[in-house]
């Protein structure tokens, strides 16, 4: 019966509303601007000009870059969530609900380790001394090099990825109605062809969401190309950073930034319409 | 979970799950191991077979001055961060629980989406913009920037506990004689307070975490993250491995503590219905 | 308005964007009565209550509360306690503690508190569980602290939003007398809204029957029982066998019914409205069955057996008249011992004319 805005009401619902518009949104719109800024001796100064723009829109490495990052990231969401599913699956469907809770549990644990840590811990194991070739060394095969390569930079992206994907995947398997699963054996519809034609389509909504959230993370990620990957090739994320130290040249940094959320947009926008596709809500 | 399946289920097709199950898990605990181990061994180049068990690495850390400073500005960052998006995220969420309002989805938007901004856009943002409003390049930047990150997290596990609330007990107080502010103090405060000390067990852990913002927006003033950053980039040391695995307890200890308080009073109001 | 009023609702409208809850109630709360409020979901009788405890605002109209119009009194300004369905205990607070905290609201002093919430403690038979949480109390003890925690103000009237839906069947009943009586000893004034006819019937004195927002009958429950007021309250209760047609001057002192499947007589004086279309309802154990037709019964009807339910010692016998109008015969076992009860047998229902009860609505 009372009304929406009050002192009440605001006092809860304004600080955020504020941080978020002041130390969000702003700092966006400002990168707009800076896009648009020019830099002449290392000095930045407010302009519009589109130089930047095309500048960089010019480029041939950025192109490599963009086409790289892009490839990179799909590659990451593919392969993250066709490793992460048998696991969500066999976590949903064949541990006991205790069992299922540890496991849960142990998943988030990832989330409160420093991702930089985990990185340089993956440079013990694949550095050409390291773990591995150390133990293929007894098996008398190798070495190999393994650090500095795309590979790498993968296995920095499936650390990224790897466990939110398991979690979304699993909770997008735990809420199938069981009994969709047993109706579908009971049409003698064999286990795989279940997983295939029952199980995958129910869950497809989180199974997407799953598989965007893992390119969101790998496409901005700088830390596995640059410590596992060797930062070859180049990607967005490393151009941003290459393009900030040098000389000032924080509008063109700007452009990239700009690349990289307006193609994120149109990813999470397509994935989003596909997630939903066919459903009511 | 039983029953008819059970006939169906083969046995080598639910041992190799369950195997998968553990390569899954020993994939995603083996850096999290080696980091923990490493820590303890005294080569300089770690790799197997382990060299002999000390604490040098931990003495490096301990007598490195930088790394105290980088230790104290995590903490007070920290501390300071968990407290603001906690009661922001709390109010954030209260608003969504109890409102209807033109543009509510902007609004939830605007509180949810930054953790999905990648952090190096987000970094390079907020350093172009803070500089510009003379705020960059001291620990006010900082906390600023992490708690654009880490409120979204604390607004949505006070909203997932507000959810579990029976919806008419705010009602009910406000019948019994309670204002709508003692209703609060009284009713939805008590009622969210293990989701509340959650929050702020998880928000200082991300923010512990938080480095990449952190790196473009701090200048001197380093946090703990940005000076493995550092380690990083300069020579490969197992120094990092010590401050990992201290990191590591610190954030484990405090979400632990924030699952003890979430689980253990969920699942005593659950035995309710 | 009487000297025992204690609230009026004076053409009271709520609407919800363009839904409307409620059109136009006018009404009064009598002190110290048990007024039940019936009608199926989405008939505004919730809307009804929430208005009176200050929870919604009406859109039109004034509510008062001993005389005083109370529309802008905010919830927590009004001393209008509720039970709430599901009960809204505060789960991080012990039964002392619920039960103290309308008084700690209104800032009373500790001592105080615990001597008052005490009383109502041993009131409500819940003492020995005090310092207990409520997901330790089983579903009838926290009724009782639901109870306790809302009359601990002694208010003068104390409002039900269906408390007893939750419980199981023998516990209900249970918890009916334990209501009417702690009604009848306070002489506090309780509001009951529910869905249930025989929570309704069993506990209130007066009980008023809503639909889509409108008051269809008030009255005490054995006149809304025997006289329904509409032929909506009348199919709502569904106790009577309903006809419709046209009155006309009667063979005996009432009028007649003319109806597709004859003439009634009827008890009724309804000499002002002869030639309009009326609405008769007679009750389903007023209705009387016979395997040959009654020589000496002034309104008999065919009808064929198409079903019969038994529960405990009472029948009920569904027949079907030409037509297709179902009609409903409800007797003791011993009553119906003399009757072939087949499926699809010919039988014959007949009542009295005093039996027949003609709706007064236009």
């Amino acid at each position: 019966m009372r009304r929406s805005i009050s002192l009440y009401s605001l006092t809860f619902s304004l600080p955020l509303l504020i941080w978020q518009v002041l130390f969000f949104v702003f700092p966006l719109l400002f990168l707009i601007a800076l896009s648009f800024w020019t830099v002449r001796n290392f000095v930045m100064s407010p302009d519009f000009d589109p130089v930047n723009w095309t500048t960089m829109y010019g480029r041939a490495v950025f192109w490599q870059a963009y086409g790289t990052t892009l490839a990179l990231a799909a590659a990451a969401a593919a392969l993250t969530s066709i490793l992460a599913f048998p696991a969500a699956y066999a976590i949903a469907f064949k541990l006991s609900d205790t069992a299922r809770r540890w496991a849960i549990f142990l998943m988030v644990i990832p989330f409160f380790t420093s991702y930089l840590v985990r990185v340089y811990s993956w440079q013990i194991f694949l550095s050409d001394n390291g773990i591995i070739n150390v133990i293929l060394g007894w098996l008398g095969l190798g070495p190999f090099t393994m650090l500095n390569t795309v590979g790498a930079t993968m296995v920095g992206y499936l650390t990224l990825g790897f466990p939110l994907v398991v979690l979304l995947q699993l909770f997008s398997l735990i809420f199938i109605d069981r009994t969709l699963i047993e109706a579908a054996h009971n049409l003698r519809c064999g286990r795989l062809r279940t997983v295939f034609e029952v199980v995958i389509p129910s869950a497809r909504t989180g199974l997407v969401i799953a598989a965007l959230f893992s390119f969101i993370l790998s496409f901005g990620d700088f830390v596995s190309p640059v410590y596992l990957g060797g930062g070859e090739p180049t990607t967005l994320s490393i151009l941003i950073t290459d393009t900030t130290k040098s000389g000032q040249q924080w509008p063109r940094a700007a452009v990239v930034a700009l690349t990289m959320i307006g193609t994120l947009m149109i990813v999470a926008f397509g994935a989003i319409k596909f997630a939903y596709r066919g459903k009511s809500t | 979970m039983s029953g008819a399946a059970d006939m169906n289920r083969n046995r080598a097709v639910n041992w190799a799950l369950l195997a998968y199950i553990f390569l899954a898990y020993a994939f995603v605990f083996a850096p999290i191991a080696a980091s923990f181990v490493f820590s303890f061994n005294s080569d300089r180049f770690p790799s197997i077979p382990l060299g002999e068990f000390t604490l040098d690495w931990y003495r490096a850390v301990a007598t490195d001055p930088l790394v105290w400073d980088g230790a104290r500005n995590t903490l007070v960052v920290g501390v300071v961060v968990g407290i603001i998006s906690t009661v922001m995220g709390f109010g954030a969420a209260y608003t969504d629980y109890r409102y209807r309002f033109a543009g509510k989805q902007v609004y939830l938007a605007l509180a949810l989406l930054p953790p999905t901004i990648p952090v190096i856009i987000l970094g390079l943002a907020m350093l172009a913009y803070l500089s510009r409003i003379n705020l960059s390049g001291n620990a006010l930047s900082v906390i600023i920037s992490h708690v654009v990150v880490c409120a979204p997290f604390a607004m949505a596990i006070v909203r997932l506990r507000l959810s579990q609330m029976d919806p008419a007990l705010e009602p009910a107080a406000w019948n019994l004689g309670a204002s709508e502010w003692m209703a609060m103090r009284h009713v939805i405060v008590p009622f969210c307070a293990p989701a509340i000390f959650g929050a702020l067990f998880i928000t200082m852990a991300v923010s512990f975490d938080e480095f990449a913002v952190a790196w473009f927006v701090s200048g001197l003033n380093e946090t703990l993250p940005v000076k493995v950053l550092g380690f990083l980039q300069g020579q490969v040391s197992p120094r990092i491995n010590a401050i990992g695995t201290f990191v590591f307890i610190l954030s484990m200890t405090l979400v632990i503590l924030a699952q003890l308080l979430l689980s253990g009073r969920s699942a005593k109001t659950a035995d309710k219905e | 308005m009487s000297r025992d009023t204690l609230v009026s609702f004076d053409g009271v409208v709520k609407r919800f964007g363009s839904f409307v809850a409620v059109q136009k109630l006018d009404f009064e709360i009598r002190k110290g009565e048990f007024l039940a409020i019936m009608g199926s979901s989405g008939c505004g009788k919730t809307t009804t209550l929430r208005m009176l405890a200050g929870l919604e605002a009406p859109t039109e109209g004034v509510i008062k509360l001993s005389g005083k119009p109370i529309n802008d009194l905010p919830t927590w300004s009004r001393d209008t306690p509720m039970v709430w369905q599901s009960l809204a205990l505060f789960p991080f607070l012990n039964v002392r503690e619920n039960v103290e905290f309308a008084l700690k609201m209104r800032g009373v002093g500790k001592a105080e508190r615990r001597r008052r919430a005490e009383q109502w403690l041993d009131r409500m038979q819940i003492a020995e569980f005090a310092e207990r949480n409520i997901s330790q109390l089983s579903g009838g003890q926290r009724q009782r602290v639901a109870l306790a925690r809302s009359l601990v103000v002694e208010p003068e009237i104390l409002l039900l939003d269906e408390p007893l839906s939750a419980l199981d069947a023998a516990l209900k009943v249970r918890m009916q007398s334990v209501l009417k009586n702690l009604q009848r000893e306070t002489g506090i004034t309780f509001v009951y809204v529910t869905h249930s006819q025989s929570e309704a019937f069993s506990m209130a004195d007066r009980v008023v029957i809503m639909s889509r927002g409108v008051i269809e009958q008030i009255g005490t429950p054995q006149e809304i029982y025997r006289t329904p007021g509409t032929r909506f309250v009348a199919e709502f209760l569904g106790s009577s066998n309903i006809f419709q047609g046209r009155l006309v001057p009667g063979d005996g002192g009432g009028a007649a019914l003319d109806t597709p499947l004859g003439r009634f007589e009827t008890g009724a004086d309804a000499t002002a409205r002869l030639g309009t279309t009326a609405t008769m309802t007679v009750l389903d154990t007023k209705t009387h069955l016979a395997a040959a037709r009654p020589a000496h019964a002034r309104n008999v009807l065919p009808v064929r057996m198409i079903g019969e339910e038994f529960v405990g010692a009472t029948a009920t016998i569904y027949l079907e008249a030409a037509g297709g109008q179902e009609i409903r015969v409800q007797k003791g076992h011993d009553e119906l011992s003399d009757i072939p009860l087949e499926i699809g047998r010919e039988l014959f229902v007949y009542w009295e004319p005093g039996d027949a009860h003609v709706i007064s609505e236009a």
